[in-house]
């Protein structure tokens, strides 16, 4: 199972929080001709037409809201999920509503969906509206800044995401250069304590921790978030364990008890808004962990 | 005897096996014998104590199981389908919710939570005229139903990294056995299965009907009573130990019973140890079928058990 989807759907299952201030009345006529309309490919590779003027829009994941707010286009923003909690401003309030319903009642340009399996009838219902949908697939580091600049185009404002991007592609770049030539360290990624879940081959935060000068002993293994036996981790033996830090998941696992990474006290737990969501923060999760990991190549000189 | 002393060689023999290749295999190669402490501790610290903890819960399971199939007179009865499991399962949700990770609140909220959904049922279920068999069991669905409805609640106010271990847990899931938890359930097994096995002559009387058993001079309500209590201590130690592994209380005792008939003396003791096998293969087969990944052994239960039970019931 894909935790952080799972989490995602269960957002869009339950919840979506509608609005606030802004009037609802319609936005964008219903007028496709050429010149206001373009063609955007989403995730999925379809062609979404979009209005030239986006002005209303909304997300149904978390690292889609803190992606609209990093490249400027908050102010469109006029619905998202409850477990939008970042920026500050993306808390839209708590009504708790059947998601389709208000989605359509929000009347937005465009939806933004997170890849997920169970959207395709959920598209399909919102196609018959005359709604689009936008999905986003972010799958490595690289994903995160191209959807950066591809939503910044999207909302009309490509030239702050551009410079968004580029600031973190400064930040990422400082990052590498500070490690580089270290020893590679052994990172064992904890997802949830227990039962024990950990990073498999298809999860992104392999390639955080491999940009912070750390190579995750786990990524050999199929899956996104495989549940993992204690008894591979307890052989797995890593040189340092990195929490994704959430309610439940503090801790190492038993089995990591008398492993190299407990006795010499390399634990280090990452907020797992900033580690697990595919989003602008994932900069701030990569700085921290390169830290922990080689604290020596950013002490002052 | 003769018959149920060979029963009990062939049984014992069937668990041993389990128990040594439960031992053998596992996602890593770990011998006791190895010089290197890492084998070692995956073998003591964390295969030797799942292997039991499973051995354990599953006798649990089984033994309630036979026990209250002869108590109800229903082969449907388990503790599933009682209500007893879900009791167990949201008292543990409670203590894990309210006592955090005080180790000793689960087991006993579990118990408290499986007697306390035997005592509605039996309360639901009972009338001025005694006990009826069909009232009984749909009481047993309504608090099933009712308990169930609770812990969705409950799983969905929780935050979704708790929601994502409870979900886990509820299929069942022996990932994180412990050697107290292993003391705590055997201890627990061991008395119902005294207790359970104690009570087999006068539930052979029960079954020809409960008319007949208060004529043959047994006192039917006690034995409901100790049956009950008995079975929710055992229950609740399992869930609290290894979360709601399905369906061992259904299909032990209805294989042992194809086997060697329905004498309880026999079907209820030999259940535990039917039940302990099965749950030791289930979980080596949870544990090494897409290593190093692991299904929950709930999962593997219900596989094996629902279609066993569909040929059963179409066999008879």
């Amino acid at each position: 199972m894909r935790f952080s989807k799972f989490k995602r759907l269960v957002g869009f299952a339950l919840v979506l929080v509608a609005i606030a201030g802004s009037s609802c009345r319609p936005s964008s006529t219903d007028d496709s001709s050429a010149s206001n309309t373009r063609i955007f490919k989403d995730a999925l590779g379809r062609d979404v037409s979009l209005p030239r003027d986006v002005k209303r829009v909304v997300s149904l994941a978390p690292n889609l809201t803190e992606i609209i707010y990093a490249v400027g286009g908050g102010d469109k923003l006029v619905g998202d999920t409850t477990y939008c909690d970042f920026p500050e401003a993306a808390k839209f309030g708590d009504t708790m509503n059947p998601i389709l319903e208000s989605i359509i009642a929000l009347h937005p340009d465009v939806v933004f969906v997170s890849t997920a399996s169970q959207i395709e009838a959920f598209m399909r219902t919102l196609a018959v509206r005359n709604i689009a949908v936008y999905v986003v697939d972010s799958k490595s580091v690289k994903d995160v800044l191209v959807s950066m600049i591809t939503i910044g185009d999207i909302l009309g404002t490509k030239s702050e995401a551009q410079s968004a991007v580029a600031g973190l592609e400064r930040r990422i770049d400082l990052v590498r250069s500070s490690v580089n030539g270290r020893p590679i360290r052994r990172v064992f990624i904890q997802i949830s304590k227990e039962p024990l879940f950990t990073a498999g081959h298809d999860a992104y935060m392999n390639e955080a921790v491999r940009i912070a000068g750390g190579d995750s002993v786990t990524s050999g293994i199929p899956g996104a978030y495989p549940n993992l036996s204690r008894e591979t981790a307890l052989k797995l033996d890593p040189d340092a364990i990195v929490i994704s830090d959430n309610e439940g998941n503090h801790e190492p696992n038993s089995a990591f008890a008398n492993s190299a990474a407990v006795k010499n006290g390399e634990v280090f737990r990452i907020n797992a808004d900033l580690f697990s969501r595919p989003g602008p923060r994932v900069v701030d999760a990569i700085e921290l962990i390169a830290r922990d990991l080689h604290p020596e190549a950013f002490e002052p000189k | 005897m003769k018959r149920a002393a060979k029963i009990v060689v062939i049984l014992l023999a069937v668990l041993s096996a389990a128990v040594a290749a439960a031992l053998l295999f596992g996602a890593e190669w770990a011998s006791p014998f190895s010089q290197d402490p890492g084998q070692r501790a995956i073998f003591f610290d964390i295969r030797l104590p799942r292997v039991l903890l499973g051995a354990c819960v599953g006798a649990s399971l089984a033994v309630a199981g036979a026990a209250l199939q002869a108590l109800l007179r229903n082969p449907l009865a388990e503790p599933y389908l009682l209500g007893v499991s879900n009791g167990a399962a949201l008292g543990t949700m409670l203590a894990f919710v309210v006592f955090g990770n005080y180790v000793f609140a689960r087991p006993l909220l579990a118990f408290a939570g499986a007697a306390a959904a035997s005592v509605l049922v039996y309360s639901l279920a009972k009338t001025r005229a005694g006990m009826n068999v069909e009232r009984l069991v749909l009481s047993g669905v309504i608090v099933t139903t009712f308990l169930s409805s609770v812990i969705i609640m409950l799983t969905t106010l929780l935050d979704a990294a708790r929601l994502r271990s409870f979900t886990f847990w509820l299929l069942g899931d022996l990932s994180q056995a412990t050697w107290s938890g292993v003391y705590l359930s055997f201890g627990a097994a061991v008395i119902a299965t005294i207790i359970l096995t104690s009570q087999a002559r006068a539930l052979n009387l029960m079954m020809l009907g409960e008319r007949d058993a208060v004529d043959f001079g047994v006192e039917v309500g006690r034995v409901r009573l100790v049956v009950f209590g008995a079975s929710s201590l055992v229950v609740g130690a399992a869930v609290a130990a290894s979360g709601a592994v399905g369906y061992v209380g259904l299909i032990v005792p209805h294989l042992l019973r194809l086997a060697v008939g329905s004498d309880n003396r026999i079907v209820v003791p030999m259940s535990a140890i039917a039940g302990a096998a099965f749950v030791v293969l289930a979980d080596l087969a949870a544990r090494v079928a897409i290593a190093p990944r692991e299904l929950p052994v709930g999962a593997i239960t219900a596989l094996l058990g629902a279609p066993l039970f569909v040929y059963l019931l179409r066999k008879n």
